[in-house]
């Protein structure tokens, strides 16, 4: 036998404090509702589901929103998380789903009833909406999200580096690499698009004259231009000029703050902290032509509200969306412009919102209008997922893009075949 | 090898294993700008013990409320391990029934499945009951594990006979022999598979992750995993996360290292 | 040991004819006892484990894309699917080159400190603690210091600062596959995590070796070092060897946080769990697809396991002592 002798441990206590450990566990368990049921109003209780956006305030505003509603108790799920889709789609299938919860408009949300219909709460205000986000929502003539903001994606530089390296602001991907090149000295890298480029995939097939899907949703992207787009991106991932590896991605300003590239492809809603950190000495551009033949192109990402058609309190979600997101103008305005910069789907708050209205927002919003492509709700996320492969598979690996977007093509007929026959 | 030559290989090994330890608390005490700086500062001066306080204050994450959350889960899911695992294994090694060993392949079965690849379906299953975002949620369904089940009955078929025999003399049944000379002569054993237990418990990953959707039911692995992809890095304060869900098995470790390896040596994990 | 069992299976177990009194009724019968013991045990293994699977089974039949409750039965297209789909057969081969890697490494690493420990006259407890307390840290902990400071691929990552001294450029070492440096990352992290633990093992193993095979095999001339390594201490290992080499491969076959955690929309180093999550729990939401995933999966681990223990005998020895 050991050393560890029972002797000094009398066996009895040792299985006192272990029922006792089991027996608190128990309890523990049962208070273990964690921190449900916050909101303040009466009424049924409401369940509302966001991404952490990195701005500071954001939790607080969304939390202070519902807090003032007084039709429902409204509690918050802000999840801190980059795999804030899976999270969202694996709780839709439980009885915890959220009654109310913020993505972007995927057409497979309607066909499999996941989303209810909010035509009667959109339809009355459809003309102060940026017809676009009305389009982009828009099923067999039913409106299926609330947009709260749109987002418009660019690159962000400081024009004093330019300057000293004697480039110019680029409106081809030729450029942009040349650019990069002259741009990146020692341990400053010339660009950065994101650690594994899948922010960049939509301005690239925009910018080649090509889209996504095309209006008969019928694959748009494979064509030759866009596969000169990527053999010329996969030039750019081996020169040694594109920033690999970053601890942040590139929704977040850090890279670029930090002094790690020269260029950042951002949002828009990152502005606040680029000045900040710059002042001045900040310019933006759209994504250069990926052809000649191309043009510059903008993704206007954002993010709307849905309702969970399954959930069990539709009705009140509904109520609760329509009294933050259609009448709450003001709200809507602090949400778009007091933290991050977001523009305002909504005309007649965009019309009000002065933080935009002048120097560096403005000009978003000038490339935002000019150059902005909006989502294709027939482009789903599986789809998205192939074209993020397209990435991986001919820029970061060494594969042909012939090979590359054929495989796309697979997984996105296999898609289109499900959702539309 | 000469005895030098043994504490030189012995030592380069341990410099290595003791690098990421180094940086984990080099990067916990230093400011952001220390550690993204241009110069990688090997022993920073001025250690940032405030960058404690600052972790359990930040308002984002309730980083004091997931480390409770662990160690809920992991005491309950030791606790209920033991208990569940050791009697099954015990009736399977000690109690002649007629079915014992079909029943034996219905445990084994269970080992040639990883329980991630039917974490889906038991996903689904759990929220069915209610139980997302809860502690049972997050212990109860990992209480069945078959390979500790194995093992319990592995270390009690080695058990000497003759002490439980002597317990049925005394006229005790399966029952009292079991928990008054069965369990007191097999502490070590218990002791190590308790430790493996909470170390695995503490550690888990993708069962939490899922089960647990409101933050506030977060373990600290998740949280851990959520500072990686957060939106805003900010390094020192994952850092110091990062070392404060250590320390607690460190302490554990510590504290039973020469027990684990006891309980290893004694029943020796027979293959 | 299966003999006296054998002998308790025949003959009542107070036939030594002792004076105590046997206990009849409930308490004395066997049945009783065994399900008493076994049965919380075996209701939730049913419940959480062989319910989930039967689920599994049934969904991969069907689409279930978005539900859990499909009702469009598709016969075997998800199987066809899965075995046509290039990432899912190549996380095959990914996990193929991993487990050929990491357990044979974890292996020889853990063997090595284990015999290095062993022979340490002072500080013995010191360097075991040390290769050992890496077992402590989670691989989400671990994932977390390699991908955000020893392997970032920025400046100020220690790996990139080390060859920076010697003129080397950084590199992206998550990032990009060729070279892929990437298993450089996983395989690190995962040989500091585990080969403490397996190094106790060996640890214990070695110390039950008994001294006097090597002071026979020293009377019989044989240098102490790789001769009786060789031909003493690796044959006195095989049990423990092979539960080693059989515990590595279980844990290979579960590597799932680290992958998950380090790399980011790649289309490669994707183990089979990482994928059938993405496939099934990611933004696909295909159930029916990933369920097939699984059973094909959990076949091909039967077959696996089923040939491993015909050849190394596993699971058998204790009935044939």
């Amino acid at each position: 036998m050991s050393a560890l002798s029972n002797d000094n441990w009398s066996r009895r206590s040792i299985f006192r404090a272990a029922a006792g450990m089991a027996a608190a566990g128990t309890l523990a368990a049962c208070g273990g509702n964690n921190g449900r049921g916050g909101g303040s109003g009466s009424g049924p209780q409401l369940n509302q589901m966001f991404h952490a956006y990195g701005e500071a305030g954001t939790e607080q505003a969304i939390k202070r929103y519902a807090a003032a509603y007084k039709d429902a108790s409204v509690n918050t799920q802000w999840i801190t998380s980059a795999d804030f889709e899976s999270k969202l789609f694996a709780t839709l299938l439980t009885k915890n789903a959220p009654d109310l919860f913020e993505f972007h408009p995927q057409i497979q949300m309607v066909k499999s009833g996941q989303v209810a219909d909010l035509s009667d709460i959109v339809n009355p205000v459809k003309d102060d909406f940026n017809p676009a986000d009305i389009t982009s929502h828009t099923v067999d003539g039913k409106i299926y999200g609330v947009r709260m903001i749109d987002d418009p994606q660019f690159f962000f530089y400081r024009p004093s580096l330019f300057k000293k390296a004697g480039v110019k602001v680029p409106e081809t991907l030729d450029e942009l690499i040349e650019a990069a090149a002259k741009l990146t000295t020692g341990k400053v890298k010339g660009l950065y698009v994101g650690n594994d480029l899948h922010a960049i995939v939509n301005p690239l097939i925009w910018s080649a004259g090509a889209d996504t899907l095309n209006a008969k949703n019928e694959i748009a992207y494979h064509t030759p231009e866009v596969v000169e787009g990527l053999k010329k991106m996969r030039k750019l991932f081996t020169s040694g000029d594109l920033l690999l590896g970053a601890p942040t991605d590139y929704w977040d300003p850090s890279s670029l703050v930090q002094g790690l590239c020269a260029i950042q492809f951002c949002g828009m809603w990152a502005m606040p902290v680029f000045q900040k950190a710059f002042g001045d000495d900040l310019g933006i551009f759209p994504f250069p032509k990926t052809v000649d033949s191309g043009k510059q192109s903008v993704y206007n990402g954002g993010w709307s509200m849905f309702v969970n058609a399954k959930g069990k309190n539709v009705d009140a979600a509904k109520e609760y969306v329509k009294w933050l997101w259609i009448d709450q103008k003001k709200y809507q305005e602090d949400w778009a412009t007091s933290y991050g910069f977001h523009i305002p789907p909504r005309k007649s708050i965009a019309a009000t919102a002065t933080k935009l209205k002048s120097g560096l927002p403005a000009e978003g919003v000038k490339l935002f209008n000019e150059f902005g492509h909006f989502d294709n709700i027939g482009w789903t996320q599986a789809m998205i997922q192939a074209s993020w492969d397209v990435m991986a598979n001919c820029v970061r690996k060494s594969g042909d893009p012939e090979k590359a977007l054929d495989e796309c093509d697979k997984t996105v007929n296999r898609e289109l075949k499900k959702l539309f026959g | 090898m000469g005895n030098t030559g043994l504490y030189i290989a012995t030592g380069v090994a341990a410099f290595f294993f003791l690098i990421p330890f180094y940086v984990l608390l080099r990067n916990a005490l230093s400011t952001d700008p220390q550690i993204t700086g241009e110069h990688w500062e090997f022993f920073p001066t001025n250690l940032q013990w405030g960058n404690v306080k600052e972790l359990f204050d930040d308002p984002q994450v309730d980083f004091a409320q997931s480390l409770w959350n662990s160690t809920v889960v992991a005491v309950a899911m030791t606790v209920g391990i033991l208990l569940v695992c050791s009697l099954a294994g015990y009736a399977l090694a000690r109690i002649p029934y007629k079915h014992a060993n079909k029943i034996f392949y219905v445990v084994l079965g269970t080992l040639m499945v990883p329980t991630s690849v039917t974490f889906v379906p038991s996903f689904v299953l759990v929220s069915s009951l209610g139980w997302v975002d809860t502690y049972r949620g997050l212990i109860i369904p990992g209480l069945f594990s078959g390979f500790t089940c194995f093992l319990f009955r592995q270390y009690f078929l080695g058990f000497p006979k003759e002490l439980e025999e002597a317990a049925r003399v005394d006229g005790l049944g399966y029952w009292g022999a079991y928990w008054r000379v069965v369990v007191p002569n097999s502490l070590n054993f218990f002791a190590a598979i308790a430790t493996i237990t909470f170390i695995n418990a503490w550690n888990a990953f993708l069962w939490p992750l899922v089960i647990g959707q409101d933050p506030g039911a977060w373990t600290v692995q998740v949280v851990l995993s959520s500072y990686m992809t957060n939106q805003t890095v900010v390094f020192h304060t994952i850092f110091m996360a990062t070392a404060i869900s250590i320390l607690p098995l460190l302490f554990v470790f510590l504290f039973l290292q020469r027990w684990l390896v006891q309980g290893i040596a004694q029943t020796g994990i027979k293959g | 040991m299966s003999t006296t069992t054998k002998l308790d299976l025949a003959s009542p177990a107070p036939a030594k004819a002792s004076p105590a009194k046997p206990r009849r009724g409930l308490w004395g019968s066997r049945t009783f006892n065994f399900w008493l013991f076994a049965a919380p045990f075996l209701i939730g293994l049913i419940v959480f484990i062989y319910v989930p699977i039967g689920w599994s089974i049934y969904l991969s039949f069907f689409d279930a894309r978005f539900t859990v409750t499909p009702d469009k039965f598709i016969g075997l297209e998800n199987y066809t699917y899965m075995l046509t789909d290039p990432k899912f057969v190549g996380s095959l081969g990914t996990f193929t080159v991993f487990a050929a890697f990491i357990v044979p490494t974890t292996w020889a690493l853990s063997l090595s400190l284990a015999l290095l420990v062993n022979r340490l006259k002072f500080m013995r407890a010191f360097f075991r603690s040390v290769f050992f307390l890496p077992t402590a840290c989670s691989y989400v902990a671990a994932s977390l210091i390699w991908k955000m400071s020893l392997f970032s691929g920025v400046r100020f990552g220690l790996a990139n600062t080390v060859i920076g001294w010697f003129g080397i450029d950084n590199i992206a070492w998550l990032i990009s596959p060729n070279p892929p440096w990437y298993w450089l990352v996983i395989v690190t992290a995962r040989l500091w995590l585990q080969s403490g633990f397996y190094m106790i093992l060996f640890i214990a193993a070695l110390q039950n070796i008994p001294e006097e095979l090597y002071e026979a095999a020293a009377i019989d001339g044989a240098k102490r070092g790789w001769q009786t390594f060789r031909h003493i201490t690796l044959p006195q290992l095989r049990a423990t060897s092979t539960a080693v080499v059989l515990l590595l491969l279980i844990a290979a076959y579960q590597a799932f946080d680290e992958f998950f955690n380090l790399l980011d929309k790649t289309t490669w180093g994707r183990p089979p769990l990482v994928e059938l999550y993405y496939t099934a729990l990611g933004t696909e939401q295909d159930y029916g697809a990933g369920s097939a995933g699984a059973v094909i999966l959990t076949v091909l681990i039967i077959i696996v396991t089923l040939l491993q223990g015909k050849i190394l005998g596993f699971g058998r020895g204790d009935e044939s002592k």
